[in-house]
């Protein structure tokens, strides 16, 4: 921020001084300049806002204190802020007002001003109260990046994000902590870009390398490895709310699929990110839209879809709505949409009218809100995606009705006279049939007609004694029924469209569908974002997509940036992965955050290039033991002086007990599968609608990613994963007893440590020792300690006589799940060391990236 | 340190040691206890903190017992007696009544909208002379316990959102439930079961296909340790608390008690403090695993108190055992339990359901206020009996179709009872026109209701708020009025 107003030397300058005065012993009077946009606007909006903010409707004294102008008002003779003058400034005198009518916030609200607050006010305004709008409201400028402030620190320097997050470190008086050991490396950058440990061949391989640049080898072969797509898929379908029913009652099934693997695959061929925004918002939208595009407007097909009984369909169509605006604005923009739904934003400088002005952006496809008869999940728009095998069945099967059709149509002349073009229907003989057979049957031309016409009618003309006709319909219902099944071969997916008359979009009156006011809107950014350059006119979906990866929007590559930071560091320079806006918690780096951004940009949106930036970072390196005091002084390691340490994501602890087993089944996309689940989920939330028909073989040892999500009741084995319910971009890690249940008795995890024990007891050497060292190496990717062989050796001993005295137990042990089991195995030796394995899948540190 | 797990990393070595030498140690010594059946013995109370600045002032109530009735129960059938439905049976509601107000689509285009009179005998009962239907018999004995609220009313239409505004306080899903704000706000006074429990039931013949969504005690952006656990009504209560086929309680011991000292180890090498709380995790777990199991043994429940909650208590997953699971949860100091019945939404088979959802639910919603009275954890335990909405006074269907009648969603007015923890017994409160069309007196709406409920427990609805997208969010958005007449 210092580095945009002053330049560089300013910026640095300042830093130093801040960090002198850090160091320098209470009680000298040198003042650290308070940040507007770091220490005051939060105060501000928190305590104001409320009623002198944004919102018109419940703005008070027609005063505004999110804007420079009401914020420095004179009227009256009243004074809001004067800088340099607290005693001429009302808005500190409010706030230390000893009178009741007088003070703010009023008594009434709960909001109270604690004491640093009023103390931070004081000295903002003491200080000449300096201004600048919200930062995130502005487009990231390039900062240069800091010059090291000592040699040793400069050594380490490998990226310009360690140049930045050491300065701060600096500043603050602390140093990085040290490079993290190979092996522990190479299982974090592995974990992190692939999902899937490295195996110990990898490792040694990795060990043996005497080269400089062997880990950025090993970065550069992990971004190759088509898993790379496959593991960063997983934010983007929380984050996209992918699932593979509709929600609510009933929870039909959908096909959403080829948009999971449209995404995997974008990922792992690299996909600018803008390019992956614009096909994803509106592919369907490009001139000439490739079926590939087209696919990939699924991403807003992806919200719940309420069909239950009695709803009415509008009221449906216009939640979807909302959604779409929504997860969009939370996407790529950061901002919190829902508040200006119904009112003003609170806090943000978004307008009741700027949200239905992105509403009537997605106000304009074909969706109705009503369930399709049939197929109720399959809400159309749909496209068809035919393998060519199915393509040509199809075609086959038409061309046979279309010969059948032809005899049924010339014998139908002989048996119905009429004019020679006429249809069947013009035979007045025709018009007597009975039932629906003059409308379904006689009204359709022989090659259109359904199979339950055809039926209808074979049953009559039966009873007519006519043999060789029947003969011929019971052809053309059989060619025609196998053209149905043909049909339903082919894979159909939800995906976006157009209307061609676009509809009319009004403000609804707290977003109540019903409430329609006579505001008319049209497409368009907010207001607070529009500029000279924003494109003039009603914008539709592709002009919002092509904006939002513009330099126009100053969130979308920040916003982008700060999700991966989130997936490599546990948090983003924003906390609040969500909210960017007033109210959010301020960039931990800001500078970095703007640095990488641009850089994103300039690097042409490149997603493997900026991650590879972050990997090779000297930060990203570091060791995450922490010592006392560190802890201390940085618990959340917002600061960075050590290496991220947090348990992994639930999904990729099932992949990874797998990948250990050797259990995991790598082939990528189709539709999801159904591993392990406890009996009767499906069936209890469904009242027995849905019956959970567990897959087998290789669909248990699919990859997480393919786990056949149902949004009612999604996969038991994940736990902190979003609810794909809505967009979710922020992750859960929470560490409850419910969770140690799954890794201690999930079948999945049970089956996997068992795999492991008959691994290591089939393909390593005899010893004991050298076995649990083989286990350690395929779970946690490094070797087996002194100390952990005793205990491991004596629980070991332990184990045998358990199962010794007990070999019903060690047979059942042995043998869980469905994985081929060597039937030479000792069962009791075989359920000795699978208990010892599950205990090595439960250790800390393997369910913990460190 | 992580807010997430807050309250078990307050856990040291020192505890968690001292702690295995007292019940959880060692293989030799668990496999004695268990053999004596000594983890039979009376459950744990340690609690986990709730938040410090809570309760804001002393509570009437410190768990609540919410019996939710999904599908929306006929207040008119039930409590609100109007004669005026009889004499009006079979004519046209007035439209002044109605007042152009919408419908669901089932009733919404329906040209005849004929009164229907109630399908059930009405008295009063108890010194109260609360007027209570003849077919909630066990109900109708202890009207002198209950609070009935006449006037509530709310803005869904549909079960889904009108269930989801009663729990969270928002119609949309996402929000977190009220089970989970009490967790997150008062902590739990058991640290050997979860806080927050929900079961679910539904009416025998599955007339009504309402679904039980996650996100009814889902945490929404509280942390997801406060989401409720929710009981399955088959099999293991808790997903994956029984160990695999072949692994004994005392291999799983050996087991936790070398992993605790890997972890231990890791500890002391990493400094991770999050550690800690991964051992006490585990801990938990272990000791879930009797304390569950422990829960839902009713074998030491006297006959009496069975036959009370009536023949179905035995069965699992049924809304009688349900209730005496709920009883036997809130003796264990557990925050927050949601008893869920699905069967109410008689569209058009009025005649044959309701009796049959009646009675299912009367007798063991007695006897669970009898058996809280009578173990005198009534005075603090809240017991709430509603369902999201109530059921249009006017016919679906037609009214020579009798079979068929039926009743639609009427979110307008709609009656619901309270007993217990601080809420005055033997009352009505509120009042509807004399159609029970519209609540008239003393109208409470969704959040004026939690805003009592939080009330009861110590809370100022208004100050137990989390931050999340910038704004602080509490259970009753920006409304709510605790209503004050019905406190004791």
């Amino acid at each position: 921020m210092f580095g945009r107003i002053g330049g560089l030397h300013l910026f640095l300058g300042l830093q130093l001084l801040v960090a002198l005065w850090v160091s320098l012993p209470a009680g000298r009077s040198a003042e650290a300049p308070i940040h507007f946009n770091r220490q005051v606007l939060p105060i501000l909006s928190d305590a104001c806002f409320h009623c002198h903010g944004p919102d018109s409707a419940t703005r008070h004294a027609d005063l505004r204190l999110d804007e420079r102008e009401g914020l420095f008002r004179s009227k009256n003779g009243v004074s809001v802020v004067v800088p340099g003058s607290v005693e001429e400034s009302d808005l500190y005198q409010r706030l230390i007002s000893p009178h009741e009518d007088e003070i703010m916030p009023p008594p009434e609200s709960v909001r109270r001003l604690k004491a640093d607050e009023i103390a931070i006010l004081k000295k903002w305004i003491e200080q000449g109260a300096p201004w600048s709008s919200h930062w995130a409201f502005t487009p990231p400028v390039r900062p240069e990046v800091p010059v090291s402030p000592s040699g040793a620190l400069q050594a380490r320097e490998r990226t310009p994000i360690d140049a930045f997050v050491f300065a701060r470190l600096a500043e603050q008086g602390l140093a990085p902590s040290p490079e993290a050991g190979r092996a522990e490396l190479l299982r974090r950058v592995a974990l992190d870009l692939t999902g899937v440990p490295p195996t110990p061949e990898e490792v040694d391989a990795f060990l043996a390398d005497p080269s400089p640049d062997a880990y950025e080898r090993q970065v550069d072969r992990l971004l190759a490895s088509p898993r790379y797509g496959q593991r960063w898929a997983w934010d983007w379908l929380d984050l996209a709310r992918y699932a593979d029913t509709n929600g609510f009652q009933g929870d039909p099934e959908r096909t959403m699929w080829p948009w999971r693997d449209w995404v995997v695959d974008a990922l792992n061929a690299n996909m600018p990110y803008d390019q992956f925004s614009i096909e994803q918002l509106a592919g369907d939208l490009l001139p000439d839209a490739t079926v590939g595009q087209r696919i990939a407007s699924g991403f807003n097909r992806n919200t719940m879809f309420n069909g239950e009984g009695g709803r009415i369909p509008e009221e449906t169509r216009v939640e979807n709505v909302f959604d779409r605006v929504e997860t969009t604005g939370t996407v790529w923009m950061g901002l919190t949409f829902s508040c200006a739904r119904c009112h003003d934003h609170k806090f943000d400088p978004i307008k009741h009218t700027d949200y239905f002005s992105m509403y009537d952006i997605f106000n304009q496809m074909s969706e109705t809100g009503a369930p399709p008869n049939g197929r109720p999940g399959q809400v159309p728009p749909l496209l068809e995606l035919p393998t060519p095998a199915e393509a040509l069945a199809v075609q086959v099967a038409r061309e046979r009705v279309a010969v059948i059709a032809k005899d049924v149509e010339e014998r139908e002349r002989a048996l119905f006279p009429r004019a020679a073009d006429a249809p069947l229907a013009a035979a007045p003989s025709a018009q007597a049939l009975p039932g629906k057979l003059p409308q379904n049957f006689a009204a359709v031309a022989p090659s259109e007609r359904s199979v339950s016409a055809l039926n209808e009618a074979i049953a009559h003309f039966k009873g007519a004694s006519q043999p060789e006709y029947v003969g011929a319909l019971e052809r053309l219902v059989q060619a025609a029924r196998e053209r149905d099944d043909a049909l339903r071969q082919v894979t159909r997916v939800m995906i976006m469209d157009e209307i061609e008359n676009r509809r009319e979009t009004v403000v609804l009156t707290r977003g109540n569908y019903e409430a329609r006011t006579t505001t008319r809107v049209e497409g368009a950014v907010p207001e607070v974002f529009r500029s000279t350059s924003t494109p003039a006119g009603r914008m539709n979906r592709l002009d919002l997509a092509r904006w939002l990866v513009s330099a126009e929007n100053p969130l979308g590559a920040r916003t982008a940036v700060n999700r991966a930071w989130q997936a490599f560091f546990g948090v983003g320079f924003v906390k609040t992965a969500e909210d960017f806006g007033v109210q959010s918690e301020a960039p931990s780096h800001p500078e970095l955050l703007d640095w990488l951004s641009t850089e994103y940009v300039r690097s042409g949106w490149d997603t493997k290039a900026l991650h590879r930036l972050i990997v090779t970072s000297s930060v990203y390196r570091q060791s995450s033991r922490v010592a006392p005091a560190l802890l201390e002084k940085d618990p959340e390691n917002r600061l960075l002086a050590r290496g991220t340490r947090h348990r992994l994501p639930s999904w990729m602890l099932r992949d990874q007990a797998l990948a250990a087993a050797g259990l995991l089944v790598e082939r990528s996309g189709g539709p999801g599968v159904l591993p392990y689940q406890p009996a009767g989920i499906w069936e209890e939330a469904t009242f027995g609608v849905k019956k959970y028909v567990q897959g087998r073989g290789e669909d248990l040892y699919r990859r997480s990613l393919y786990v056949f999500w149902r949004r009612i009741v999604g996969p038991t084995s994940f736990f902190d994963s979003g609810t794909r319910q809505v967009c979710t971009v922020k992750v859960a890690r929470t560490n409850t007893p419910m969770h140690a249940l799954v890794t201690l008795n999930d079948p999945a995890f049970v089956e996997a440590a068992r795999v492991l024990a008959q691994r290591v007891l089939v393909e390593s050497a005899r010893d004991d020792a050298s076995r649990i060292d083989r286990i350690y190496r395929l779970a946690l990717a490094r070797s087996v300690r002194a100390d952990e062989l005793r205990i491991l050796g004596a629980r070991l001993a332990t184990l045998r006589t358990q199962y010794g005295a007990d070999s019903a137990a060690a047979r059942l042990l042995a043998s869980s799940g469905e994985a081929p089991r060597p039937s030479e195995l000792d069962p009791i030796e075989h359920a000795a060391w699978t208990a010892l394995c599950a205990l090595v899948l439960n250790l800390d540190e393997t369910l913990c990236k460190e | 340190m992580d807010p997430l797990t807050e309250g078990h990393a307050l856990f040291t070595r020192r505890q968690f040691f001292g702690r295995s030498a007292l019940g959880l140690g060692t293989a030799a010594l668990s496999s004695l206890l268990s053999r004596d059946g000594l983890f039979a013995a009376p459950p744990s109370r340690r609690g986990v903190p709730g938040l410090p600045e809570l309760p804001h002032f002393a509570p009437k109530a410190k768990r609540v017992i919410y019996l939710f009735q999904n599908g929306a129960p006929s207040h008119v059938d039930l409590f609100d007696y109007k004669p005026a439905l009889k004499q009006w049976h079979g004519r046209q509601i007035p439209d002044a009544v109605v007042g152009g107000k919408r419908f669901s689509t089932m009733t919404g285009d329906q040209a005849e909208r004929p009164v229907l009179g109630e399908i059930t005998q009405f008295a009063q009962h108890g010194q109260s002379g609360a007027w209570i239907s003849s077919f909630l018999p066990r109900t109708a004995e202890i009207a002198d316990e209950l609070c009935f609220v006449k006037s509530m009313h709310t803005e869904s239409v549909n079960h889904a959102p009108g269930i989801t505004y009663f729990l969270t306080g928002s119609e949309m899903a996402g929000r977190p439930s009220m089970g989970a704000w009490l967790s997150y706000g008062l902590g739990s006074e058991n640290e050997d079961l979860p806080s927050f429990v929900v079961m679910t039931s539904r009416d025998k013949e599955a007339s009504c296909g309402q679904i039980f969504y996650d996100f009814y005690w889902g945490s929404g952006f509280l942390p997801s340790k406060y989401q409720g656990a929710a009981f399955r009504g088959s099999g293991d209560p808790v997903l994956y608390l029984s160990n695999p086929p072949g692994m004994s309680r005392e291999v799983r011991r050996g087991l936790l008690d070398d992993l605790a000292h890997l972890n231990e180890i890791k500890r002391e090498d990493f400094g991770d403090p999050e550690i800690t709380t991964r051992i006490a995790a585990y801990e938990m777990a272990y000791r879930m695993q009797t304390s569950v199991p422990e829960l839902t043994d009713f074998s030491q429940e006297s006959a009496s108190v069975l036959d009370m909650y009536g023949p179905d208590v035995r069965r699992q997953g049924s809304f009688a055992y349900n209730c005496l699971m709920a009883r036997r949860l809130a003796e264990r100091g557990v925050r927050f339990i949601q008893v869920m019945h699905a069967g109410w939404d008689q569209h058009r088979n009025l005649n044959s359901q309701l009796k049959i959802q009646c009675d299912d639910t009367d007798a063991p919603s007695a006897a669970l206020i009898r058996d809280l009275k009578q173990r005198g954890l009534l005075e603090d335990t809240l017991v709430i009996w509603g369902g999201e909405f109530g059921r249009t006074p006017f016919l679906q269907g037609k009214i020579d179709d009798v079979k068929n009648w039926g009743r639609d969603h009427h979110p307008y007015a709609f009656s619901l009872w309270m007993a217990g923890g601080g809420v005055k017994p033997g009352m009505s409160y509120g009042a509807t026109d004399e159609f029970g069309f519209n609540a008239v007196d003393r109208r409470v709406h969704v959040h004026d209701f939690q805003a009592t409920v939080m009330h009861l427990l110590g809370i100022n609805h208004e100050r137990l708020t989390y931050k999340f997208q910038g704004r602080n969010f509490r259970l009753t958005d920006v409304h709510g009025h605790v209503v004050r007449d019905i406190l004791s």
